[in-house]
């Protein structure tokens, strides 16, 4: 049975490598007319990538896409909106400045007598809104005084309206949307799947994967881990393939033991007490003790980060206290933070860790400095013996201490970034997502000196999307859901019970 | 009602920046009109339009440049470029409409170019128009070191032709004024404003800058052609220099390399005024209109004032484009959206309230500049208006009796920075005396071109006619102060003026040109 | 096979060094006055100290070399200071008001007297130095606190700072007859004195950069202003020091400037020199989004750029042709500059490619 001809899309076997990574190796992708079928995946699975291939954006090594049963190649956004493939990404690719009939029309906007036939583009453009997403809105308002929810059924409709698609790619539309706002969006996407569009959906919000796909495809680390019927695979099951144990991972970490000493000093060194930001992160408690790790469980987008930031100082709070040895912080900042011995290894290491065309040792030494301020410069001699120290102790591989940052590869840069923060000789480590994009290898090492630290009285916060990373490292987890902290456990805890507590509900 | 108000405002934000300025032109004007006279003859402000013809051009060209998010800086250059390759081919004896033709052609090119470095090269506009300007104003040395003048016959009716407003006309004559008008370049630039307007808001093309001044990058995945929009925004401000360098060069009636410096930041400042954002996007052409009229009654203002240095201008102008910036910041942050308008408001106090304290400081700072040095140093207890020279009155009867001595100009000059009391005299047989009370000069002219000098005031400046009327106010301080009596063939005339005003007649102007080429230089008053 | 990896190695460093291409430059183009112009090179002595056409290169060169310092500051962080001009005539005529003011005063008188000053020489240049401090400080708050962008803030003082210093020298040209005052600009010890203040500004700029942390801070935040952010860098203070910074090498050069001609002259003093200054920290290759910079390679760029107009005036080229000239010597500046010409470069010297 030749199924790929009832495919509305079907992408085989593709295979696309970036310099040092394989981005996507041998992945099947299909799509049916009026299903929405979404796309999950934690960071580094290879849902962009693949949306890229799919619309021209880079070129696959070796793969097959077809449309309509025919062979397709797109060759850019452009070409590939004229073959009736549409995006909708997450910043919004539309003129905030213009009112919104002219977004949808921009570009193909009616003319009478040789100018703008004004009155006709607010009729089209009304009538393109209600035809398309059944909805009505006054369409000569600057687009900028719409909320984002309407924002993007703006840019769906002209999406939509331009080339009458037959496949519309939406690329995490929720992450600014209120649950009204997404409901709003959904009853949008079903009237597109009445006209038989065919949606992929990417989003990191399970909840919403289980309220309005059909079926749904798991990507891990550039791999196909499956698709699924979204009736036949209960959330936990879900969960456990993104992030769950996976085979081949497993009998290269269980033969790297991890040995630590567990031993939990009871002194508090950092309290959280209904800590709380806006939009960011719901109020919640959490105590650090010297000599432990701390693992945050939870998926992308479930308030790791933001939880990370506000401990740190980097996001100001807007409700609760922090609590540091005892004494309430006032100061919200990072060079406060550090001042108190806290550290903040981020998670977008390119955009807020590296300074790239800084060298390694400046890279190294820059918190520090930092810490001294202006005027107590350290001795360049000072510098190089520090940058060697760590370069040595985290076995970075770089040619020199002088060798721009930018020219090491990720998991070096990666550690280059722990180094500088380890100099600060902090009391608590905060490291989001420090083994995301390095090698098995490496990944263990740093599993390793942070268990170590935590033997020499450090308290660590150890956040990962790698479940399994989390359970090996840490003496407690702190579950997250949906920008709220919902659960606590201790480090015996099993895979399965976190697992359910990140599922919430089966709904 | 009050939510009603408030909605009414939230939902035409965008119109505020733009309002703002008219009611700003026409308040100042308003205003200055009640307690100075000359503001209340209509000719006057009319005459803001004649001298800042050649702005507005510039200004609406550049509207769009800025629209679209970037910045020309060579305006003036091709401003120049244009005076003095008019006045050297005209010189050369081309045709006057070929001429027009070719710089139109030039000036095109040049922005073409220009727009083809930061499109296709990607270099910043601002440093690829840089070199555009520095570029133009080099040429114009190449072509001739020294100002050319312009005497074509088709030029000077171009620049002097009179307009007269249909129903104005009859107002006035029933009032028993002259009628007011306006000049050619005034019209000109009318209509591109129109053009412009339409271009803006009614074409694809107008739309597109738009949006890439809002968001280049989405413009672009929308599918626009930006390459192309932004190469005509700038071959279309090129178009617009050298208009506006045709209607200053029949201001000035010639052409030289040094004119208009700094004009750009005049231009940028008019456009900033008129409400668009510096960041693109975001205003309207009409705006720059009111910018212009900002602008020009800022300076008019201070000119009648007289006790101001007209360098308040620059200030002026400075501090506007300030609160202007302020308020577009301000307004630009509140944006439509929870999330952003949370985040807004968390700025947005903070920032409010740094924009007090920034303006606050500025006035301190501008004023703590300016008086500290005069505190330091002995002052005469002066007081504004005996800070200026103090100009005496004219001497009229002497140079009435000059006159009755035989002479055919009587010239009395005042003021201006040395504070200087010159009086000169023409005799018929081409003999010019001068006299600064000190000293005495004297010289021997061709009493042909005498002869021809008068017939030319009389017939084509129009001394004699009700156009030139004493227009005397207090004189700014780098300003003469001019009285002039001219007889010829059985007529005789006297009027006064002042320089750098919108209130001296141009036949005045003109007059008082030709007959400095005759006067010999008097040596500085010790 | 240990050589040519040897002289690959050596010539990388040589090219990736910020000094290099403006020292090319500043070399060819005297290479080119070697072979065209007779006696480019002759210097004599007359009295102890030197004169001669590159004596004069290097003391006309002063005026763009110091703004060029305290450009390179504020590019280096990411931005653009265009009021140097504007702050040079400022401080230029807070110093004139302060030696002569008789502009004030509804007299005019005449100073002739080489030895009269209204306040002491030390206080002149204090207070000079002070007001242009100021209006740096002015700069870097627009800038750094409330956000506004390099290029439009300091437009505003660029259009408003001439008319305060105007509105200073009550619309005068100042004359400025102090005998010590000329000394800055035109004193001679064996070298012009200016040179001396360059060199003096450059040593101090330095010391203050790179003895410091300030330095690295700067280049850190110009690079990444986030993650400069993230590790404790006050990036905010940074920004504004460097504007205040800018303002002071400003207000030095107006300084110099004004004793050059005698005169602060608020309508031409420093025009244009804003983009002279821009174009050197161009050519001494500190990128205009921000990083890594050189102070000395910059100082080289405003050399080449008054080497330029030197070899073009000692040629009989009419001297604003010159404009013209620079715009040539603009582009091409822009498009040497580019990253690829700059790899081709690079990449002559070493054959291997890099994996």
């Amino acid at each position: 049975m030749s199924e790929s001809n009832d495919y509305l899309l079907a992408m085989e076997g593709i295979c696309k490598a970036f310099p040092g990574v394989q981005a996507l190796d041998t992945v099947d992708f299909s799509l049916n007319r009026g299903e929405i079928h979404c796309l999950v995946g934690e960071n580094g699975a290879g849902k962009s990538t693949l949306i890229k291939v799919l619309t021209g954006v880079d070129r696959p090594e070796a793969g097959k896409i077809s449309l309509d049963g025919k062979e397709i190649h797109p060759r850019s956004p452009q070409h590939a909106q004229s073959l009736g493939i549409s995006t909708v990404y997450q910043e919004i690719n539309l003129c905030p400045n213009l009112n919104v009939a002219e977004n949808i029309l921009l570009g193909r906007e009616p003319h009478k007598g040789g100018r703008i036939d004004w009155p006709k583009t607010k009729i089209l453009a009304a009538e393109a809104l209600k035809r398309i997403l059944d909805i009505g809105i006054d369409v000569t308002k600057p687009l900028s005084t719409y909320t984002v929810a309407i924002q993007q059924m703006v840019a769906i409709a002209r999406a939509i309206d331009i080339t009458s698609a037959k496949i519309l790619i939406l690329d995490e539309p929720t992450s600014s949307l209120d649950a009204n706002e997404t409901q709003q969006l959904f009853k949008a996407m079903r009237k597109l799947k009445e006209d038989g569009v065919g949606i992929i959906f990417i989003t990191h919000f399970i909840s919403q994967v289980y309220d309005i796909s059909d079926r749904i495809t798991v990507l891990r680390n550039g791999k196909l881990v499956g698709t699924y019927e979204t009736d036949s695979i209960t959330r936990v099951e879900l969960i456990a393939k993104m992030i769950g144990r996976s085979l081949s991972d497993l009998d290269e970490m269980s033969s790297i033991k991890l040995e630590s000493s567990k031993q939990i000093k009871s002194e508090v060194l950092l309290k959280a007490i209904k800590l709380g930001r806006i939009e960011s992160i719901n109020p919640f408690n959490l105590e650090l003790h010297s000599g432990e790790v701390v693992g945050l469980a939870g998926l992308l987008g479930s308030g790791r980060s933001e939880i990370a930031r506000v401990l740190f100082g980097a996001d100001r709070p807007d409700t609760g206290v922090i609590e540091f040895n005892g004494k309430a912080v006032t100061d919200h900042s990072p060079l406060g933070a550090i001042k108190r011995g806290i550290a903040l290894c981020p998670e977008d290491r390119k955009a807020e860790g590296i300074v790239d065309d800084l060298t390694v040792r400046e890279n190294i030494i820059l918190a520090m400095q930092a810490n001294n301020g202006w005027f107590h410069y350290l001795r360049l001699q000072e510098q190089y013996a520090i940058a060697d120290k760590y370069i040595e102790m985290l076995n970075i591989a770089t040619p020199s201490a002088d060798q721009p940052v930018k020219n090491l590869s990720g998991g070096n840069q990666q550690k280059v970034i722990l180094a500088r923060w380890l100099a600060t000789k902090p009391q608590v480590l905060i490291l989001d997502e420090p083994t995301r994009g390095i090698d098995v290898g490496t990944k263990a090492e740093i599993q390793k000196l942070v268990l170590e630290l935590a033997d020499e009285g450090m308290s660590c916060v150890f956040i990962s999307s790698e479940l399994e990373e989390v359970l090996r490292t840490s003496h407690r987890i702190a579950v997250l859901r949906e920008r709220e902290k919902v659960a606590e456990f201790s480090g015996e805890v099993d895979e399965h019970t976190i697992m359910q507590a990140i599922a919430g509900s089966e709904s | 009602m009050m939510e009603r108000a408030s909605n009414f405002i939230s939902n035409n934000r965008r119109y505020i920046p733009v309002l703002a300025t008219a009611i700003l032109a026409f308040s100042a004007y308003g205003i200055g009109a009640i307690y100075f006279e000359g503001l209340r003859n209509p000719q006057v402000f009319l005459n803001l339009f004649r001298n800042s013809s050649y702005l507005l051009i510039s200004a609406i060209g550049m509207t769009f440049v800025i629209l679209s998010g970037g910045i020309d800086l060579s305006v003036s250059g091709i401003v120049v470029l244009t005076t003095v390759v008019s006045a050297a081919l005209l010189r050369a004896g081309w045709n006057p409409w070929a001429v027009i033709l070719l710089v139109i052609a030039m000036g095109m090119t040049m922005g073409v170019v220009m727009g083809s470095f930061i499109v296709y090269l990607k270099v910043q506009p601002f440093i690829a128009t840089l070199a555009g300007m520095w570029f133009a104003r080099g040429m114009c040395f190449f072509i001739s070191d020294n100002a050319i003048e312009i005497n074509h016959p088709t030029f000077k009716i171009l620049g002097q032709t009179r307009l007269l407003i249909p129903g104005l006309k009859e107002l006035a004559d029933k009032q028993g004024i002259p009628a007011p008008y306006i000049s050619i370049p005034v019209v000109v630039g009318f209509v591109i404003l129109i053009a412009a307007v339409f271009l803006a808001h009614f074409t694809r093309f107008g739309r597109t800058v738009y949006a890439i001044g809002g968001n280049q990058q989405s413009a672009r995945l929308m599918g626009l052609p930006v390459n192309r929009t932004l190469l005509l925004v700038y071959t279309f401000n090129g178009f617009c220099s050298v208009m506006a360098g045709l209607a200053f060069a029949l201001f000035v009636s010639s052409g030289h390399g040094l004119y208009a410096p700094g004009f750009e930041l005049d231009v940028i400042a008019s456009v900033v005024i008129g409400g668009t954002l510096l960041t693109g996007g975001s205003g309207y052409v009409i705006g720059t209109l009111f910018g212009v009229m900002v602008l020009a009654i800022t300076q008019a203002l201070i000119q009648f004032i007289g006790s101001l240095s007209s360098w308040w201008t620059k200030i002026v102008i400075g501090v506007l484009m300030l609160i202007f910036i302020g308020v577009q910041a301000w307004l630009t942050n509140r944006k439509g959206g929870r999330r952003a308008s949370l985040d807004a408001q968390a700025y947005r106090r903070p920032r409010q309230r740094l924009a007090l304290v920034a303006g606050v400081l500025l006035t301190i700072i501008v004023l703590a500049i300016i008086f500290i040095p005069r505190l330091i140093t002995p002052s005469a207890g002066s007081t504004p208006v005996s800070d200026q020279c103090e100009v005496k009155p004219f001497r009229k009867d002497e140079a009435a009796s000059l006159i009755a001595d035989g002479a055919v100009v009587a010239y009395h000059r005042l003021a201006g920075p040395n504070c200087i009391d010159e009086m000169y005299a023409i005799y018929p047989d081409g003999r010019v005396v001068g006299d600064n009370g000190t000293s005495q000069v004297e010289a021997n002219k061709d009493p042909a071109a005498l002869t021809s000098m008068l017939m030319t005031i009389r017939d084509e400046y129009g001394w004699f006619t009700d156009e030139i009327v004493d227009t005397y106010h207090v004189p700014c301080r780098q300003c003469y102060a001019h009285y002039v009596i001219i007889v010829h063939d059985g007529q005789e005339k006297g009027t006064t003026a002042v320089d750098g005003g919108v209130s001296m007649p141009p036949g005045y102007g003109y007059t008082l040109a030709v007959i400095r080429n005759f006067l010999p230089v008097m040596p500085p008053a010790p | 096979m240990n050589k040519p990896a040897n002289f690959s190695r050596t010539w990388k460093k040589i090219t990736e060094n910020r000094i290099f291409f403006p020292l090319v430059l500043f070399l060819l183009i005297l290479f080119f006055d070697f072979l065209f112009i007779p006696g480019f090179f002759n210097i004599e002595n007359r009295d102890g100290n030197l004169y001669g056409s590159l004596i004069d290169i290097l003391r006309n060169g002063s005026v763009v070399s110091l703004l060029a310092i305290g450009m390179t500051l504020v590019i280096a962080t990411g931005g653009i200071d265009l009021s140097v001009g504007a702050v040079m005539a400022i401080s230029a005529s807070v110093a004139g008001i302060l030696m002569n003011p008789s502009a004030l005063k509804n007299e005019v008188f005449f100073v002739t007297d080489p030895t009269y000053t209204f306040q002491p020489l030390w206080v002149v240049i204090c207070v000079a130095l002070f007001v242009a401090i100021l209006c740096g400080l002015w700069n870097g708050m627009l800038v750094a606190y409330m956000k506004i962008q390099p290029m439009v803030a300091t437009l505003i003082l660029m259009i408003a700072g001439r008319g305060i210093a105007q509105l200073i020298t009550n619309g005068l040209r100042v004359q400025i007859t102090y005998r010590p005052f000329s000394v800055i600009g035109q004193g001679w010890f064996i070298l012009p004195f200016s040179l001396y203040i360059v060199l003096f500004m450059l040593l101090a700029t330095w010391l203050f950069t790179r003895r410091t942390a300030i330095g690295m801070f700067i280049e850190s935040v110009g690079i990444n202003f986030r993650s400069s952010f993230f590790s404790g860098v006050k990036e905010k203070n940074i920004k504004l020091l460097v504007y205040i910074i800018c303002g002071l090498t400003a207000g030095i050069a107006g300084l110099v400037a004004s004793s050059n001609i005698r005169t602060s002259d608020a309508n031409n003093i420093g025009l244009f020199t804003e983009l002279d200054a821009i174009l050197a920290v161009v050519i001494g290759g500190t990128s205009m989004s921000g990083g890594r910079f050189s102070l000395v390679a910059s100082v080289i760029g405003a050399m080449v750029m008054q080497a330029v107009t030197q070899s073009m005036y000692a040629i009989g080229v009419p001297a604003f042709a010159l404009q013209a000239i620079k715009a040539v010597v603009v582009i091409l500046v822009i498009l040497l500059f580019s990253e690829q010409a700059r790899n081709f470069i690079r990449s002559l010297g070493s054959k291997k490619q890099e994996v």
